[in-house]
């Protein structure tokens, strides 16, 4: 009974440390979970981890894609989304698997720096070769904001699907009460809130958390137009200096923005406060990008026939945003089978068929130039076409100011707006702030 | 007899200290040894620095203190204050007044909701345009009393804090099911002796949840100092750092990519948790035997 007892504690002691080692023997399997992928059969199915769900305005386009990506490849590729909300938690979480050097087999680049922080851990397939012997895909390359975006050294690693063009939206309605047209200078554009605001009406919508997107859009506006060193500055990237006259003199007009013309909870408020404000007409002018222009005829979002309502512009002095964005990039993987179906996954989200697609159902700026607007984009999205006309005229274009920032900058930025805001900061304080932690956090 | 047994116990214990080690003390070490080099992804770089990321830390970086002191000043809160309501419901509830178990019941609701979900109330209640505090003070006639609670200097603190200041639920819980399981005769010969009820609660219960409550205490600080998403959600660490903690603060040196510096950061938490332990178990003579 004794020897019994033994060995069966004896088994017991064996069956907890085959467990134990079963767990460390999983970190390998886990690493290619964790990378996305699996294999089943002869299918390779390709886990591809995404913001763009749910609400997303993307949403509807990348599932469609999905369904056509896995019906074209039925049985030798099947991507499989994994949803992360939020594209600040998505960019974040790719930061985190680049410094553990494990990822998913395509990652989105973005406006995140993605690229270039998996390039500097080496995870990053080189495509030159496969592009290149794709004439179609090739030619997209003809294009130095594609180049700038997906281009380093010469060599090809990644593919873009969207453009980023931005101006500004207004509310016709509110602009027609007080008798006002989008304004073509800067001192016009003022007059109009100072017009706007007399009539007990808020000229613009703006925030400032999560890196104050709606209210840098403004604000790096005025920056680029300011003159060469402004707009060679809006067009630095990772520059350190924020202590230069014409970001701090723009700063200095935000903090008059958010004192005078913006609403109550702008300070503190994220983009879905600025949004929700323009929305609901509580605003009469909020700065963001075409894809916004779907929320306009979505009625869980706005009221009925709202879209009827907004107006689009290019920005005083001639300016649009024409800011490159990173496209999709294929990571190294231990199978290259995997690596394989990650780049037909990349050629096929990025292809000009794909860039219609988003363009007639989001109303996305194709990335190419040689993707044509169609005339059902222009039908669905009619604020779509009267803007690209707008912005074909536009002779000053730059890329987004916080889009150049070094990384973790924003964060920074959103804390210190409030303080900038109530004035606890003059302009040129805050501009150091911004100095300090970009020179400490430079990117060589 | 322990001799015969010792391989078997070594045997036993194995896998838990190999998980340990591999789970905590390896981590552990890699984040003292890291945090002696200059570390970066962007661009790429692992360099032997010694302390100088310490001294940078100590001396030059001047969000640090001003963090370092909102860490400490929300530990003293919560340790002292937010444990001290939550003991003193304990002590009102165990005497069991009318409506006791609804209190203790609800009481608790906040606690186990997510901190995420309580942090998207407290968002919206705080709004400056919107927010049912600011309507409140409307309603009643005292606009000039509104602010933008979470984004003004003045105001960002303390409206943080009361979003977790007041749930005390674990403590009134933990507290309370120690005092009922207390023998109900230590009381009677306390109210035969004449003791008055305050004299019971103060020389006869007190000493009796003494320990309990230093573990609730423990609780606390363990709490503050892995507080994180009702910041991050609520402020962001802001206005400025007025609202930041050592935790948020090496999450956002992390997103600088600044791994040497946010692994000193996180030297310094464990570090200011081993002192906050040493003292609480000190404090409340959890060494000793009873």
């Amino acid at each position: 009974m004794k020897m019994m007892k033994r060995w069966l504690s004896c088994a017991l002691a064996l069956v907890m440390l085959l467990g134990l080692v079963g767990c460390g023997g999983g970190t390998d399997e886990g690493a290619a979970s964790d990378s996305g992928s699996e294999s089943t059969g002869d299918e390779i199915v390709i886990n591809y981890p995404t913001f763009q769900v749910g609400t997303n305005t993307a949403a509807p386009v990348v599932a469609e894609l999905v369904n056509r990506f896995n019906e074209e490849y039925a049985g030798q590729y099947r991507i499989e989304i994994e949803e992360v909300p939020g594209d600040a938690n998505y960019a974040e979480r790719i930061q985190v698997q680049i410094s553990s050097g494990q990822l998913p087999p395509v990652v989105y680049g973005g406006g995140y720096a993605l690229l270039d922080l998996a390039l500097e851990a080496d995870l990053v397939v080189d495509l030159t070769d496969v592009v290149n012997a794709d004439p179609e895909w090739a030619a997209m390359y003809d294009n130095d904001a594609w180049q700038a975006a997906n281009c380093r050294d010469g060599k090809i690693y990644a593919s873009s699907s969207e453009g980023q063009l931005i101006g500004y939206f207004y509310n016709k309605e509110l602009f027609d009460q007080v008798g006002i047209q989008p304004a073509t200078t800067w001192e016009e554009f003022f007059d109009n809130c100072d017009k706007l605001l007399a009539a007990g009406i808020t000229p613009l919508a703006m925030d400032t958390a999560d890196g104050a997107w709606v209210s840098m859009l403004l604000m790096g506006a005025m920056v680029a137009t300011s003159g060469d060193e402004g707009l060679e500055f809006m067009n630095t990237k990772y520059p350190t200096d924020y202590n230069i006259e014409p970001v701090v003199n723009a700063v200095a007009e935000m903090q008059k923005w958010y004192q005078n013309y913006t609403t109550l909870d702008a300070v503190g408020g994220a983009y879905e406060n600025a949004a929700n404000n323009f929305f609901s007409g509580n605003v009469a002018m909020i700065c963001n990008g075409p894809w916004m222009i779907g929320d306009f005829s979505d009625t869980s979002k706005t009221p009925e026939g709202f879209d009827q309502n907004v107006g689009v512009a290019t920005y005083p002095g001639g300016f649009v945003y024409d800011a490159p964005i990173e496209g999709m990039f294929v990571t190294k993987q231990d199978d290259p089978a995997l690596e394989e179906a990650a780049i037909a996954m990349v050629k096929f989200f990025t292809s000009p068929e794909a860039q219609t697609l988003a363009l007639e159902m989001q109303g996305m700026v194709p990335a190419a130039a040689s993707v044509e607007i169609t005339d059902t984009a222009t039908t669905n999205f009619p604020l779509l076409g009267e803007f690209l006309n707008m912005a074909s005229e536009c002779t000053v274009r730059s890329n987004t100011f916080t889009g150049n920032m070094v990384p973790g900058l924003q964060d920074l930025f959103s804390a210190e707006l409030p303080n900038l805001a109530n004035g606890t900061y003059t302009p040129e304080q805050f501009c150091q702030i911004l100095t300090d932690f970009a020179t400490e956090n430079a990117v060589a | 007899m322990k001799q015969k047994n010792g391989g078997w116990i070594a045997l036993f214990l194995a896998p838990a200290c190999i998980l340990f080690i591999l789970i905590f003390a390896i981590p552990l070490v890699m984040v003292f040894v890291t945090s002696l080099f200059d570390y970066r992804l962007l661009p790429r770089t692992f360099t032997f620095v010694g302390f100088s990321n310490f001294i940078q830390l100590f001396t030059e970086d001047n969000r640090f203190w001003p963090i370092f002191g909102n860490t400490v000043k929300w530990l003293f809160i919560h340790c002292i204050f937010h444990v001290t309501l939550g003991t003193l419901l304990a002590f009102i509830l165990y005497k069991k007044p009318r409506g006791w178990k609804f209190v203790r019941v609800t009481y608790m609701i906040p606690n186990i909701i997510s901190q995420s979900a309580i942090a998207m109330i407290f968002l919206n209640l705080y709004n400056a345009q919107y927010g049912a505090v600011n309507s409140f003070l409307k309603l009643i006639g005292l606009e000039s009393l509104q602010h933008n609670w979470l984004f003004e200097t003045a105001t960002a603190f303390p409206s943080v804090t009361l979003t977790w200041f007041l749930f005390a639920g674990y403590t009134t819980t933990l507290v309370l099911a120690q005092l009922l399981s207390t023998d109900e005769s230590l009381i009677e010969a306390a109210e035969i002796d004449g003791a008055t009820s305050f004299q019971i609660d103060r020389l006869v219960m007190f000493p009796v949840v003494k320990k309990m409550i230093g573990t609730t205490v423990i609780m606390a600080a363990t709490y503050m100092l892995q507080l994180f998403s009702m910041l991050y959600i609520t402020t962001g660490g802001g206005p400025g750092t007025d609202t930041t903690n050592l935790p948020l603060y090496l999450y956002t040196t992390v997103k600088a990519n600044n791994y040497g510096y946010a692994n000193t950061i996180g030297v310094v938490i464990i570090l200011l948790g081993f002192v906050t332990m040493t003292l609480i178990r000190k404090i409340f003579g959890m060494n000793k035997e009873d």
